[in-house]
């Protein structure tokens, strides 16, 4: 009796143990879901408010939103490489600094008008190394919807998007190739420049 | 709305600009043999090809583009769209038979409906009549189906005139040049089918200029990955490898885990690396195989997929 009320109590616990895990699982993808939810309801936004907000009200409203939502940080270590651990401590501050203001300026520059576009949820994975994957749809009235997939990572508490794939064109995977060809072809001051250059182009336009 | 997505169509556009300078190129095919100097495994030719993207861009300037802008000023937006949609139709034709080679019967089913609809009701293709019935336009062609059979990526090459192509994807282009009614019809036609392509890449070259710091490599990471989009049918796109590669966590972690920033998407973000059996590959990325297992463990232990996780939490 005894034995039986045992192997019943360690079937319990086995239980408890697949569901807090699946709890918790449910919650990141939750937590994940949550931000790239409100990050798209604020790039919808801008683009409704394109024309009045002007590129700098633009810029100014969708760097708190890509702030908060991505790990600018993260992305512009991974975009360089292996080339990162060869740089000084100042060069890889300034990289960071002038990607982030690269990435917040081409999104005020790319979504500057609205036509009826809308966001919906898809799915969502797990991957391997701890991260999420959320598939969204971009639907365009009169026009083939497309396919915007977000990878997530946690950074402490928070879950912040690393990556986004735009019909199976990884955004990360393209700046990653440009980014370390040019440190090797032209080294790290051409790259800042080639940046500063496109900041300058997207505010003029 | 967004350039970027209007870029991701109309990139493809470009691809199909000059095979009118197919014989041209495999007249200069010995140029492809320079030596290698480039790291980049999947893109060996990388200087030839520079110089080649280079004198593309130029004549892309100073011939296609002025023709293009000229065709465009002068042709009213319904004319233009007109245009589009017959050479469009013209190229289901192709896309019907790569439908069936790729045993994709259902899909032929309607491709050959939509095909039949616009010849008729949309006058020879000029209207898009079909879309309005939900009959949506797939993308096949012969390098997807040699992707489906197997047959690896092989090397990336920029083609004068022609523009980026992979060894895969030149006899599919062949066959597509083969299978496309415009080019039994004469000159004249073939050059419009031509300015028109050229004029519907125009937002797609545009965003190349805006957007990257490298055009070359922007040109070759977007042309692999959506050639890769296409040959698995969008089904393995964040499934790739290089994503769940990329892990800069702890120091070190990229010679950890064997990414070579010089190598390119093609390999690196691709469900079919050239290496591989590509059929085989495809199959693994219909499965989803999203492994979520614990990294440390051997690839052959990982054995639940994403999907398999999430059906089980539904039960």
């Amino acid at each position: 009796m005894a034995k039986k009320f045992l192997t019943l109590f360690m079937l319990c616990c086995l239980c408890m143990g697949g569901l807090s895990d699946a709890f918790a699982l449910d919650q990141a993808n939750s937590k994940a879901r949550q931000v790239v939810d409100k990050f798209q309801e604020e790039l919808i936004d801008v683009m409704k408010n394109g024309k009045k907000l002007g590129y700098s009200g633009r810029y100014d409203k969708l760097k708190e939103s890509v702030t908060n939502s991505h790990d600018l940080g993260k992305i512009a270590r991974i975009v360089v490489g292996k080339e990162w651990e060869k740089l000084p401590e100042p060069q890889q501050q300034q990289l960071s600094e002038v990607f982030s203001k690269l990435s917040i300026a081409s999104y005020a520059h790319n979504f500057k008008d609205y036509s009826g576009e809308t966001f919906t949820f898809d799915n969502e994975e797990e991957t391997t190394r701890g991260g999420i994957v959320i598939h969204t749809i971009l639907n365009i009235p009169d026009d083939k919807p497309v396919k915007f997939d977000y990878m997530l990572k946690q950074n402490g508490d928070n879950w912040r998007i690393i990556n986004i794939i735009a019909n199976g064109v990884s955004d990360l995977a393209l700046k990653r190739s440009e980014y370390t060809s040019i440190l090797q072809r032209e080294g790290f001051d051409a790259l800042i420049a080639k940046i500063n250059e496109k900041i300058d182009n997207y505010s003029k336009q | 709305m967004n350039r970027f997505v209007n870029f991701l169509r109309q990139y493809h556009a470009r691809h199909n600009f000059a095979w009118i300078g197919f014989w041209l190129i495999l007249g200069l095919g010995g140029c492809a043999t320079t030596q290698n100097t480039a790291a980049n495994k999947v893109d060996p030719y990388e200087n030839y090809n520079r110089k080649v993207y280079s004198f593309n861009d130029k004549v892309d300037d100073y011939v296609a583009k002025p023709i293009a802008d000229a065709y465009k000023a002068i042709t009213p937006d319904f004319m233009e769209t007109g245009v589009s949609n017959f050479f469009n139709n013209l190229k289901t034709v192709n896309v019907v038979l790569n439908d069936v080679l790729q045993a994709k019967f259902e899909q032929g089913g309607r491709d050959t409906g939509r095909l039949l609809m616009n010849t008729t009701l949309g006058m020879a293709g000029l209207f898009d009549v079909a879309k309005t019935v939900g009959l949506e336009q797939n993308d096949e062609d012969f390098e997807q189906t040699l992707a489906v059979w197997g047959v690896p990526q092989g090397t990336y090459i920029v083609l004068p005139l022609l523009g980026p192509i992979t060894t895969r994807g030149i006899p599919g282009a062949v066959f597509d040049t083969a299978a496309n009614p415009v080019n039994y019809v004469g000159a004249p036609i073939q050059a419009i089918s031509l300015i028109n392509s050229r004029a519907n890449a125009e937002g797609a070259l545009k965003f190349i200029d805006e957007a990257a710091l490298d055009p070359y490599v922007f040109t070759r990471e977007s042309f692999l990955q959506w050639r890769n989009h296409l040959a698995t049918d969008g089904k393995a796109d964040s499934t790739s490898d290089d994503l769940l590669d990329i892990d800069v966590d702890s120091p070190g972690s990229n010679q950890k885990t064997g990414i070579n920033s010089s190598t390119t998407a093609g390999e690196k973000n691709s469900p079919l690396p050239s290496t591989t059996n590509n059929s085989e590959a495809k199959n693994l990325a219909n499965k989803n195989t999203l492994k979520i297992l614990p990294p440390d463990l051997p690839d052959t232990e990982k054995v639940p997929t994403g999907k398999m996780l999430r059906d089980t939490k539904k039960q």
